[in-house]
């Protein structure tokens, strides 16, 4: 279980994120929503290790990201928005070299290669070089590779960005697939589509967190409404439903 | 297979594949040869040995080796991104340093290795009178002052890389670095230290090529640069792991 408490962060003297506090159990899948600039990337980044807090603390089953920053990286995947990869190498020699180095034992690799490559459907590309593949493909395969430890906290950023909608849907079924072993969290901006398979959101605004929504509690376009006014004005009373 | 050889698998791979490791070592190889051959003519009938004038010809040309095949292994992951999913990795910085340092040393090694054929094998094939000029030990002393002097330019190298995104300003910050810190330390003793100017004679890198290959072995020469490689390493990590605080 994942527990965020009164995360602030200040990139030289500006207060980016302001008394961050949530958190997430495996089983759901809680969408970070916010307009650019809002610290959406920010946060996924300083719950990965690769920011550090101002103040706050983030712990992963009890273990702290500050004081055990090794056993805390060791329980969560990450998938940048950029989602680079190593250009020269195929797609299996990639996702085999990211599984040893995340100390895998060497028994149990090949049968998580096999898990993610069905998972996230790359077998036709099992042995094609990364740079021959498509936006898309490219994806799937960060994606497989955040998965690939079998983290109990997933980061994702922006995962749905530059996908068609087939792509977007797979990337669903795959993402509530994993969903029960894994808490996953995930920065993105197509509210609609995230309302479809997404539980929770969690609303930012200027670096604060304005709402936070179990989708089930409420109407799906009520919710939306809510959430787009929150994300606009950072504020339910400001404007009309 | 632990984080560390994985690193270092993937690193030599990497150069294996692509002209980052081809070119440098070829060009490195031809420059010698010419520089060895040079100074074998100059030194013909001379008091100088085989394997001195090998170490000699050698020792000025590591630094630019060891500047090239380092530019890329942290500026390349910084420009790309990937240096993201390599802190997100649970394995301490350091671990990640060293599996870098080691396969650029790897290649440096090749290297310098390749190039001892020519004294070993080339010359006494051409002129089978310098056979019994070859002492095997006296090789082998040589070629551990050219091991450290490449460890620890490399580990030069591997620090600086981490400062860049832009592979050729490593390399060239690399390469200015790595002339700059002898020239330094001799302007520190000169200027300011005169009276230790004697007392510093083991430092320049010649003079210890010189000292190691004619059985002259100095403690601190081998303390000197084991502690400096240790501190370039050192200072690598760390600023690594300050990238968290400040990107």
């Amino acid at each position: 279980m994942l527990e965020v408490k009164n995360i602030t962060f200040s990139y030289n003297t500006q207060e980016t994120l302001g008394n961050i506090t949530f958190d997430a159990a495996p089983g759901e899948i809680l969408a970070i929503v916010g307009t650019n600039g809002a610290g959406k990337t920010t946060l996924l980044r300083l719950l990965a290790c690769l920011l550090m807090q101002d103040s706050g603390n983030t712990l992963i089953d009890g273990v702290d990201s500050l004081t055990r920053p090794i056993a805390y990286r060791a329980k969560i995947g990450y998938l940048s928005e950029r989602c680079p990869l190593y250009e020269e190498m195929t797609v299996e020699e990639y996702l085999t070299y990211r599984l040893r180095l995340k100390g895998e034992r060497q028994f149990r690799v090949r049968r998580r290669l096999d898990e993610v490559i069905a998972q996230c459907r790359l077998d036709d590309h099992r042995k094609t070089m990364i740079r021959l593949l498509s936006f898309g493909f490219r994806k799937r395969v960060g994606l497989a590779e955040a998965l690939t430890a079998h983290p109990p906290v997933l980061l994702l950023d922006d995962p749905l960005a530059g996908l068609d909608l087939p792509q977007r849907k797979q990337t669903a079924e795959v993402l509530t697939s994993v969903s029960g072993r894994s808490a996953i969290i995930l920065a993105g901006h197509e509210i609609s589509f995230l309302l479809e398979w997404c539980t929770r959101f969690l609303v930012l605004h200027r670096g604060r967190l304005v709402g936070s929504y179990r989708v089930n509690d409420y109407e799906k376009d009520l919710l939306q409404r809510k959430i787009e006014q929150l994300m606009t004005y950072g504020s339910e009373e400001v404007g009309p439903l | 297979m632990s984080a560390l050889q994985v690193t270092w698998l993937r690193e030599v791979r990497t150069f294996r594949r692509s002209f980052t490791g081809y070119v440098p070592i070829a060009l490195f190889l031809s420059v010698v040869g010419w520089t060895f051959v040079m100074s074998l003519r100059k030194s013909d009938g001379g008091v100088l040995q085989l394997q001195t004038i090998w170490g000699v010809s050698v020792s000025p040309w590591i630094p630019v080796l060891c500047s090239v095949l380092t530019m890329r292994l942290f500026a390349e992951e910084r420009a790309t991104g990937m240096i993201d999913l390599l802190l997100v990795i649970p394995m301490r910085e350091r671990t990640l340093v060293f599996g870098k340092f080691l396969s650029a040393l790897t290649l440096t090694v090749l290297a310098v290795s390749l190039s001892s054929l020519l004294p070993l094998v080339i010359v006494p094939w051409l002129s089978p009178a310098l056979k019994s000029a070859l002492h095997p030990a006296a090789f082998a002393m040589t070629g551990i002052i050219l091991l450290l002097q490449s460890a620890l330019w490399c580990a030069v190298g591997t620090m600086v890389s981490v400062f860049f995104r832009n592979q050729t300003m490593a390399a060239v910050a690399s390469i200015l670095l790595c002339g700059g810190i002898p020239l330094a330390f001799y302007a520190v003793i000169l200027v300011w230290l005169p009276e230790f100017r004697l007392n510093a004679t083991w430092m320049p890198l010649i003079t210890n090529v010189y000292d190691f290959s004619t059985g002259l072995v100095s403690t601190y020469a081998i303390v000197f640069y084991l502690v400096m490689t240790g501190l370039s390493l050192f200072i690598c990590s760390k600023t690594l792991a300050l990238l968290r605080l400040r990107s």
